[in-house]
């Protein structure tokens, strides 16, 4: 019998890519609005189960290219931060992005956030935790030191950004001297099964995943005990390129908006597991904006490892 | 008389003089007693990784001398285990597991003790000012997720051995999660190889195997019963035999020999164990073994397989 190591990263990238080629095999079906000349490829920033999410976006593309007569194609990334790296070279129109890659996106790109989706909780809007097995023994940062920290990815505010600036606001400016390990996990629900497990001491996830598993399974909130919490920022926003033109900006923005007021844009709402799209504005990042600055002051590329 | 007394006398005096100036002998001997049960690979990881550290850090200095017992798991063997390496007067013993450092304790003797793989060490029977050790702790919750990932799992029989404390309280935690997701857990009390056809007579949809020293050393047995019966099992030793255990949660066994190791030179530096604090390793590996699992039939989802630190195939 042959043992081979696995990383996180490796099956992710692996997964992501399988992804890539269903979705890029789905792309070439056509959709309701084929024959049509105008077309929006839209990016997509990887979930823990990419092919619940790939069923979920394909539904929403379907609404949208019969909505608004423009043929829109997805693309999945292969992780966190990717679609701002790649937004020029794949000649994205738009993506749907969390919090800090449309910071990023709004700063670097000039992107202009549309609409948030509101799930099936009322929320649109999502938060960063700290949390740690309630037997570890550690209560605050000082009984961190020496142990082993999960993160998502860099590219990611609940999962990396938070926990820097709230390392760095108790003093702790270097995390890789301060912790014996410090590693990212891929995804918000692989780091708190770290921690579950004991493969880490400390991690920072999503509180919507952190949640979501909680519902599923009540044992883990008995055991984890979540020892800081984020400001509330928009989870996830449609954000789409300065050069789409004001009109075809304007529909995409109705459409969305609109969706709650019609059976068939309930019935694609309910696929999409969220109740209805509210507006979104650059303001809205202001705080994620402020988080990056203070957890890394100086850097002058977000987000990258 | 005197004549001759005198330079007797005079070169008895230096010589003492000599004697008393001299270094202590740097290669005298400490005899470390090491009781290892039975044979269990994770054990025998432990004092591996024991032996090389301590002579990491004694290199150069007192030669030592390690006597091994590996008593069979019962009570009277871990006692006469015990009482043997007592009797020998050794400077320290070494155990691995609860079971044989409870023997060592229930001997009441002063030779220190330092134990290693004894799961939750605080809530073990092991305190003493002669005594230190280290041991781990695995989320047993995790085990029950884990399950539930691939299969659903109404019943889980719990193998464990209730000649060992810590396989019994393992054994009473598992049992307790398991009723709070609504699973009926059913024991499955193993004292001796008679107690294998226990594994016959019920059909679970998965068994958690406890870190019993003696369901262990029977390990191969009870999981060519449960291949047929076609039931996963789990795990909280690595399945360093490949029987064939389906999902293994545990703490890498290097750590824990490793201080063992720097604890007994501590004490052998003269240090009183009581002075060295006990200490519970809890970070894990998960193991999936993708062969196991295909010859009962499962596959594993994906977002199961990210998890792992080791998947075997």
């Amino acid at each position: 019998m042959r043992r081979w190591p696995l990383s996180a990263h490796g099956v992710t990238r692996w997964l992501i890519a399988w992804g890539l080629m269903c979705l890029t095999a789905l792309a070439a079906l056509p959709v309701s609005a084929a024959g049509q000349t105008e077309e929006l490829l839209i990016g997509i920033e990887p979930e823990h189960n990419i092919f619940k999410q790939m069923e979920r976006y394909r539904a929403l593309a379907g609404y949208l290219s019969g909505q608004l007569g423009v043929k829109v194609n997805l693309t999945i990334m292969s992780r966190y931060g990717e679609v701002i790296k790649r937004f020029k070279s794949l000649n994205l129109d738009g993506a749907f992005l969390t919090s800090y890659t449309a910071t990023m996106g709004i700063r670097e790109l000039d992107l202009q956030p549309v609409a948030n989706p509101v799930n099936r909780n009322g929320e649109s809007t999502a938060q960063g935790y700290i949390f740690v097995r309630k037997d570890s023994g550690i209560r605050d940062v000082k009984d961190m030191e020496g142990k082993s920290i999960v993160f998502v990815d860099p590219a990611t505010m609940e999962g990396y950004l938070f926990p820097l600036a709230y390392l760095r606001q108790r003093g702790i400016t270097d995390p890789e001297k301060y912790f014996n390990r410090f590693i990212y996990s891929g995804s918000h629900a692989s780091t708190i099964f770290a921690v579950l497990d004991g493969r880490a001491d400390i991690g920072a996830a999503k509180n919507t995943v952190f949640d979501k598993l909680v519902d599923n399974d009540p044992s883990i909130a008995q055991e984890l005990s979540i020892i800081a919490r984020s400001p509330k920022v928009p989870e996830i926003t449609l954000c789409i390129k300065n050069e789409i033109a004001g009109d075809l900006r304007a529909r995409l923005s109705e459409v969305l908006l609109r969706m709650d007021k019609t059976p068939q844009g309930q019935n694609v709402l309910n696929q999409f597991e969220a109740l209805r799209f509210i507006e979104s504005s650059k303001a809205d990042f202001a705080t994620v904006e402020a988080m990056a600055l203070e957890a890394l002051p100086g850097t002058a590329e977000h987000g990258k490892e | 008389m005197n004549t001759l007394l005198r330079p007797l006398l005079s070169i008895l005096f230096a010589a003492l003089v000599v004697l008393a100036a001299a270094p202590p002998d740097a290669h005298a001997q400490k005899r470390i007693g090491v009781i290892l049960t039975g044979d269990i690979p994770y054990y025998g990881a432990m004092h591996e990784r024991f032996i090389a550290e301590l002579g990491r850090r004694t290199a150069g200095g007192e030669k030592i001398e390690i006597i091994l017992q590996r008593p069979f798991p019962n009570a009277i063997s871990w006692s006469n285990a015990a009482r043997k390496l007592i009797a020998f007067d050794v400077d320290l013993i070494v155990t691995y597991g609860a079971p044989a450092a409870q023997a060592v304790i229930h001997e009441k003797s002063r030779i220190p003790l330092v134990y290693a793989g004894l799961y939750e060490p605080d809530q073990a029977a092991v305190a003493g000012k002669n005594v230190t050790g280290c041991g781990f702790k695995v989320p047993l919750s995790s085990i029950i997720r884990y399950f539930k990932g691939f299969k659903a799992v109404n019943t889980l029989g719990i193998v464990f051995s209730s000649v060992e404390e810590d396989s019994v309280r393992q054994y009473e935690t598992m049992k307790e999660l398991a009723a709070q997701q609504g699973i009926k857990a059913e024991e499955i009390d193993i004292r001796s190889r008679v107690d294998l056809d226990k594994l016959k007579t019920k059909n679970w949809d998965a068994v958690f195997i406890t870190g019993s020293s003696l369901v262990h050393l029977l390990l191969e047995d009870i999981m060519e019963i449960l291949r047929k019966e076609k039931i996963p099992t789990a795990d909280i030793f690595p399945d360093f035999s490949e029987a064939g255990v389906v999902m293994t949660l545990f703490q890498p066994a290097h750590l824990q020999g490793e201080t063992a190791a720097e604890m007994a030179t501590q004490i052998l530096l003269g240090e009183k164990p009581g002075n060295i604090a006990s200490h519970t390793f809890r970070d894990t590996e998960l193991v999936f073994n993708l062969v196991a699992a295909k010859h009962l039939g499962i596959t594993f989802p994906i977002n199961l397989l990210i998890e792992a630190t080791e998947v075997i195939k």
